[in-house]
């Protein structure tokens, strides 16, 4: 492979294999980040991903782990935590500060006068932290469900073997690891660069990647995540130079030369090989620490130091020397630039830990072994990623934090990226030999995330299953529409110039395709009952071959959905819903039908009929040309509903429309919509037919003064708050009418209006609505509107119920006011025509 | 796994959640503010409604132990 990355201004070669780390090692950089708090110097420390001292910044995405991130051609990386730079960084005089510095010291400082916490929080926060956030997205995704008889997390030799044996017996396994899996096991799903982040109940385990988040659904889980090597814990093991074993030996394995002269710590099995490593690659060994039952393991010709204990690390940009004591009590200092640390693993088991009792989820291996045993730290860093000290913990404990839970909340350590992987234990150990109360000297409630996650692969979209289309979809995109999402549907935005798709319908004629409507059938001996208990509209009077507005309000009186509401006669109802509260409206329906046992079918037809809406001033004109049926004025008023034959398709035609014209409904069969599209469009040239999309309809339903649901709607609007109470029935007994009852004792202390601006359009959408500086309110749609030549929107309005509305009102810098609505033809001549 | 009458025993992903299984109605205003408001969150066995979503779109009645989760 080959290539270079671009440190600042350095270019760092990179070789075959090479991590992000190993190729910045080889350069000689040694120095990798500055700590979170005091500044001090980081060096590569861990090598396996765990502690946050190798954390950059690589083409702008903080927070990536370059000790276990492929190093590429061409990446851009950038060290952080330094000013002016990582290696000459003038905060590192915060280190010599830390007695005035102690831990929680913004809690107690900076409160008087009380305008000194402004300044101190800036530049608390500008000398603080792990990177600088990026300006956007890192990445995209989508989330999507996995489901499987075994999950294995870990691709090491346990999981792998748990992963082969579940296999073997016929059950699908998965097996996922957060770096490479090499030689996958046959008849595995292998899902490498996969990160289990956490696990629940169910059991689930989600898994992050690059792609998205997998939630996997497994019959039971194995967690084969392995163990960390124990983080000793003395003066000076923060210092560049100071690593685990594990780094070492890594460096080594790339060709890196990890240094001169090493002093080793060797207290298990494991250390030999990093020793081994060491060794293998030139490094002079000037001494190697262990203890008496692992002295006769040490290969000859070392100089061995049996039951010495470490007492601390020297060095000022690095470690210069290991200073012992060695076992007749004299204090030596080994000089060395390596100082390595092999004292033992540390089960990686927060995945384990963080599941229900009573789960079927088992560790293996490394990942449920014991921890090596390991002594109370008595000075030194336990966290190195909030860089937390056994003195600060000593000064928690005095103030009286005397639990591993409250001392993490006060000191935060175990609260950074390594999750507690590094420090968990000591933080325990620590409680413990203070003589907290068993159980206030345990380890920290294990929670998801346990791998450090970017927000946007939380926040993945579902992965679209269903993409919705019309069975008008082929024709939009042979028009060249601009299409895109609007909810789970693909629709048409615009054709052309949205202006001119605007004028066609308050001009001519247009067409548009709402087959994404929901559409329902409800019939049966019980139909009307249901109708009359699950909605607030009067149903009694409703004659058949007559629409009527449709408000659906759930069991609090809040506004769901609205549509039409259309009377068959004998044939029962039909019903139209918002085209993305179908799902809610059939839910809604089905459980009045079946909680109150009436003998009613809900039949949703949204999949097979379509509907295409034909509207403007010339629309009569238009469908006369394709019918035989009469469709005159006094036949046809408006919110009539009739039989139509278009073109020679059967439809349901319904006169109503949200657009304010003259407008017909075509509900028909679903694959006779493109013929129907096409014999329209035809008759429609020589009228100016264009077709309009939804930036059009925007404007025209704004125009309108009708509120989207959803939109221009919160959670918690009432019938009252939207002014839309005509549309209530009072006189009778429907789901929501307690509700109502109640509600109906107070005014409401928020209202949607219309609105009016200065200047501006559809941008002022969602700017908060000021008096001075109150905020009293929020924009919910706004457009420029081409025939009434004013800038108009929707938006709610908070005041005292009595109170009128404010007359000086502002959104953002633009002048507004309470207006009536509709802005256009308020008297709904041009609707009825 | 929820019970579904009509689909047998399946996966609880494909249901959505209706929530508790409360009175229709109430007698007055006040109790309504109760019932639409204030569930009971027992912890142990509630009767819940879920709507087979992903499936044959029946509402069901279940009982399910808020404590295990265990659904009967």
């Amino acid at each position: 492979m080959g290539g270079r990355l671009r440190l600042g201004r350095k270019r760092v070669p990179v070789e075959d294999g090479d991590t992000i780390a190993s190729a910045m090692y080889r350069a000689g950089i040694r120095t990798f980040s500055r700590s979170l708090k005091y500044h001090r110097r980081r060096g590569l420390y861990c090598g396996t991903g765990e502690c946050p001292n190798c954390l950059v910044t690589v083409d702008g995405v903080p927070g990536v782990r370059s000790c276990v991130t492929p190093a590429r051609d061409g990446m851009r990386v950038r060290r952080e935590g330094g000013w002016p730079s990582v290696e000459r960084d003038v905060l590192s005089v915060l280190d010599r500060l830390h007695a005035l510095l102690p831990v929680g010291f913004y809690y107690k400082t900076f409160i008087r006068p009380r305008w000194i916490w402004a300044i101190a929080d800036r530049a608390i926060r500008r000398s603080v932290g792990l990177g600088r956030l990026p300006a956007g997205p890192v990445g995209t995704g989508t989330s999507r469900h996995l489901h499987c008889d075994v999950l294995v997390v870990g691709g090491g030799d346990s999981g792998r073997a748990a992963a082969v044996s579940a296999a073997a017996r016929g059950e699908r396994t998965v097996l996922c690891d957060e770096g490479e899996v090499r030689d996958p096991p046959e008849g595995v799903e292998v899902l490498a660069r996969h990160a289990a982040i956490g696990t629940y109940e169910g059991p689930m385990v989600s898994l992050a990647s690059t792609e998205g988040l997998v939630e996997v659904h497994p019959e039971r889980v194995v967690i084969a995540t392995g163990a960390t090597e124990l983080h000793p814990v003395f003066p000076g093991n923060d210092l560049p130079g100071v690593m685990l074993g594990r780094a070492a030996a890594g460096l080594v394995r790339r060709g890196v030369k990890p240094g001169a002269r090493a002093v080793v710590v060797v207290e298990h099995d494991e250390g030999f090989e990093h020793l081994e490593a060491l060794r293998s690659a030139g490094v002079r060994i000037a001494a190697v620490v262990v203890p008496a039952f692992l002295e006769s393991a040490v290969p000859d010709g070392l100089r061995t130091l049996v039951g010495a204990a470490v007492l601390r690390a020297e060095g000022k940009e690095r470690v210069r020397f290991a200073v012992l004591r060695d076992a007749e009590g004299v204090t030596r200092g080994i000089g060395c630039d390596v100082f390595l640390l092999s004292t033992g693993r540390s089960p990686r088991d927060d995945l384990l830990r963080m599941s229900a009792q009573g789960e079927p989820i088992e560790g293996v291996g490394d990942a449920a072994a014991a921890a090596s045993p390991r002594g109370v730290p008595a000075t030194g860093c336990v966290c190195l990623c909030e860089d937390v000290s056994v003195a600060d913990l000593e000064r928690a404990w005095d103030e009286g934090y005397r639990s591993s839970e409250l001392l993490k909340r006060y000191t935060t350590v175990t609260m950074g990226p390594c999750q507690g992987a590094m420090c968990g234990r000591h933080l325990a150990a620590f409680a413990a030999a203070r003589g907290a109360a068993t159980n206030a000297a345990g380890r920290t409630t294990a929670r998801p995330l346990a791998r450090p996650t970017p927000l946007e692969i939380l926040a993945a979209p579902v992965h679209e299953v269903i993409d919705k289309r019309t069975s008008l979809h082929d024709l939009h995109v042979a028009a060249g529409a601009r299409i895109s999402w609007s909810g789970s549907w693909l629709r048409p935005f615009a054709y052309g110039d949205p202006e001119q798709e605007y004028r066609a319908v308050r001009e001519r004629v247009s067409v548009m395709d709402v087959g994404t409507l929901g559409k329902f059938l409800v019939t049966g001996p019980d139909a009307s009952a249901l109708i009359d208990e699950a909605f607030p509209t009067r149903v009694d009077d409703l004659a058949p071959g007559h629409a009527r507005y449709l408000l659906a309000l759930d069991e609090a009186g809040y506004v769901f959905d609205d549509g039409l509401l259309c009377s068959l006669g004998a044939e029962g109802w039909y019903l139209t819903s918002t085209s993305g509260g179908a799902d809610r409206m059939e839910a809604w329906l089905r459980d009045r039908a079946d909680r109150r046992g009436f003998g009613a079918h809900v039949v949703d037809l949204t999949a097979e009929r379509g509907a295409i809406l034909v509207a403007g001033p010339l629309g009569r004109e238009l469908l006369a040309e394709l019918t035989d049926d009469p469709i005159d004025r006094e036949t046809f008023p408006h919110m009539g509903v009739r039989e139509v034959t278009v073109a020679g398709v059967p439809c349901g035609a319904i006169r109503a429309g949200f657009v304010g014209e003259v407008a017909f409904e075509l509900h028909h069969p679903r694959s006779r919509g493109p013929e129907l599209w096409r014999a329209i469009a035809e008759a429609g040239v020589p009228l100016g037919l264009v077709p309009h999309g939804l930036d059009a309809l925007e404007v025209l339903r704004l125009e309108k003064g009708h509120p989207y649901v959803g939109q221009d709607t919160l959670p918690d609007d009432t019938p009252a708050k939207l002014g839309l109470e005509w549309a209530v029935h009072r006189g009778k007994r429907f789901a929501a009418s307690r509700a109502l009852e109640r509600l109906g004792e107070r005014m409401p202390e928020r209202k949607l209006v219309g609105l009016e601006f200065d200047r501006g359009g559809a941008e002022l959408r969602g700017v908060p609505l000021r008096v001075g500086a109150l905020i009293v309110g929020r924009v919910t749609s706004a457009a420029r509107s081409p025939v009434l030549d004013r800038s108009i929107g929707l938006g709610w309005i908070r005041r005292e119920p009595e109170d009128p509305f404010p007359e000086e009102l502002r959104a953002d810098r633009v002048g507004a006011r309470v207006v009536p609505t509709p802005f256009y033809d308020p008297a709904g001549d041009r609707l009825r025509g | 796994m929820v019970p579904c009458p009509s689909c047998g025993w399946r996966q609880s992903t494909e249901f959505a959640w209706g929530g508790e299984l409360r009175p229709i109605e109430a007698a007055d205003v006040e109790s309504d503010f109760e019932r639409v408001f204030l569930p009971e969150n027992v912890a142990g066995a509630q009767a819940e409604r879920w709507f087979h979503l992903l499936g044959c779109r029946r509402w069901i009645t279940v009982t399910r132990d808020t404590t295990t989760n265990e659904v009967r």
